[in-house]
């Protein structure tokens, strides 16, 4: 009959496409795609390993530099991590054994970032003009005279 | 061939079945194909096992705060954002903007993002107030960047983080345009889509991203919304909290407190 023709033709190329549609899309499609919504759901795990964590924080260098972490918890600098003026831990220490000497930064530049006066900073943080800081020059480093890890105001 | 078939006699005893015409076959069969398609797509291999060992991400949901009346503008935070995540340079996921304003005029700079921290500044006009504004990827909750993704490259996670697959990424910049925040850049080195990922592979090992890490002064923190007694969580709670750009209803996660009207 000609109209039942029609009709296979009709449903055949349909099979065809959705076929060539799901062998298409197991091949395009990755794995975890959609598990929990439109993206790779294993790109999650691949993300929250994508490198070791770098900065260790003031704790981890506590297990080797206790000492030095007591004098700065009791002084105005308690809440500046080490890592801030040195590095990320991950430059000195991994998987336990040191690699590398911390860099110490004594240069005025250091201290200037937070200390210099500047417009924007609120008022009552410290800071100092250099110019009416003891005569002070620039390149002068301030831990000549302050110590860093609990300095005196 | 309908018209062909309308004149013919009906043979059969019961009444002739209407002819189903062209036009209504096609569209039935073309609803049958969207069904089966729609099904095909619907049904995908499920992922399993957790995002990473001992952590279940079901349990957070993360959001920031930053207090900007206490950045002192150091530039420690996008100095560790960088030696974490190994930002290109030039380029920044967090950076810090410096706003100096007076009734009649304003000045915003931010010497690359802050890096540095920032020099001594002279304005033409004498300012009446100053103050720093730390900036980043607010992991949206209704985010642009994600609906515009092509691929499904960008996506948010069930804790609350906006990220991009860099294998699926196919280097297009919809979502850099499409953040109104300018949180997105394309990396020279991948030329996939980069930004703030809450330092995903340290929250999911309990730590603190790296610039709330860093910061000396409190300014930045982290926190997670499904713990009772966190104190981010209570202090958006309770706080005067607020978002940049709130009329663009993309729903930031992080939140401001102290934020100027002039801040965009
Ligand atoms: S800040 Fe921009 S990149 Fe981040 S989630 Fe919102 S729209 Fe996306
Ligand atoms: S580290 Fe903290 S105080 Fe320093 S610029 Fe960043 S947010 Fe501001």
């Amino acid at each position: 009959m000609e109209s039942a023709r029609h009709v296979f033709r009709v449903l055949f190329l349909l099979l065809v496409v959705v076929v060539i549609f799901s062998v298409g899309r197991t091949f395009l499609v990755p794995k975890s795609y959609g598990a929990y919504g439109p993206y790779r759901f294993d790109n999650v795990a691949e993300q929250a390993a994508i490198r070791p964590p770098q900065h260790g924080g003031s704790a981890s260098c506590g297990a080797c530099h206790a000492e030095r972490l007591k004098a700065v918890a009791a002084g105005a600098h308690r809440r500046v991590g080490c890592e801030v003026c040195h590095a990320p831990l991950a430059r000195h220490v991994q998987d336990g054994a040191r690699i590398a000497a911390m860099p110490v930064d004594r240069s005025f530049t250091l201290c200037a970032r937070c200390h210099r006066r500047i417009e924007g900073r609120p008022a009552a943080f410290p800071q100092i003009v250099l110019a009416q800081h003891q005569g002070g020059v620039e390149g002068t480093a301030c831990i000549d005279c302050h110590a860093p890890h609990s300095p005196k105001l | 061939m309908d018209e062909t078939q309308s004149d013919a006699p009906a043979p059969a005893p019961q009444p002739a079945p209407e002819p189903v015409g062209r036009r209504e076959f096609l569209s039935n069969a073309l609803r049958l194909g969207g069904g089966v398609l729609v099904f095909l797509a619907g049904a995908p291999a499920l992922g399993e096992g957790p995002v990473a060992e001992g952590y279940d991400w079901t349990q957070h949901r993360y959001a920031y705060l930053i207090d900007t009346e206490k950045c002192i503008g150091c530039g420690s935070c996008v100095r560790a954002c960088k030696a974490e995540n190994g930002v290109p340079d030039g380029f920044f996921r967090t950076w810090v903007e410096r706003y100096v304003v007076s009734p009649e005029a304003s000045h915003v700079d931010s010497p690359k993002g802050g890096l540095d921290g920032f020099p001594p500044i002279q304005t033409p006009f004498t300012p009446t107030k100053s103050f720093f504004v730390p900036k980043m990827c607010n992991h949206c909750k209704e985010t642009p960047c994600v609906q515009v993704c092509p691929v499904g490259a960008s996506y948010r996670t069930q804790d609350g983080l906006v990220l991009v697959d860099a294998e699926r990424c196919i280097g297009c910049g919809y979502c850099v345009q499409a953040c109104p925040y300018g949180s997105r850049f394309l990396s020279p080195t991948t030329h996939t889509a980069e930004k703030c990922t809450w330092c995903y592979h340290r929250v999911t090992k309990g730590l603190k991203p790296a610039c709330v890490e860093v910061c000396p002064t409190g300014t930045r923190q982290f926190g997670d919304m499904r713990r009772e007694d966190d104190p981010v969580r209570l202090a958006i709670a309770h706080g005067r909290v607020s978002v940049l750009q709130p009329h663009l209803l993309t729903e930031p996660q992080c939140f401001y407190l102290g934020l100027d009207k002039e801040v965009r």
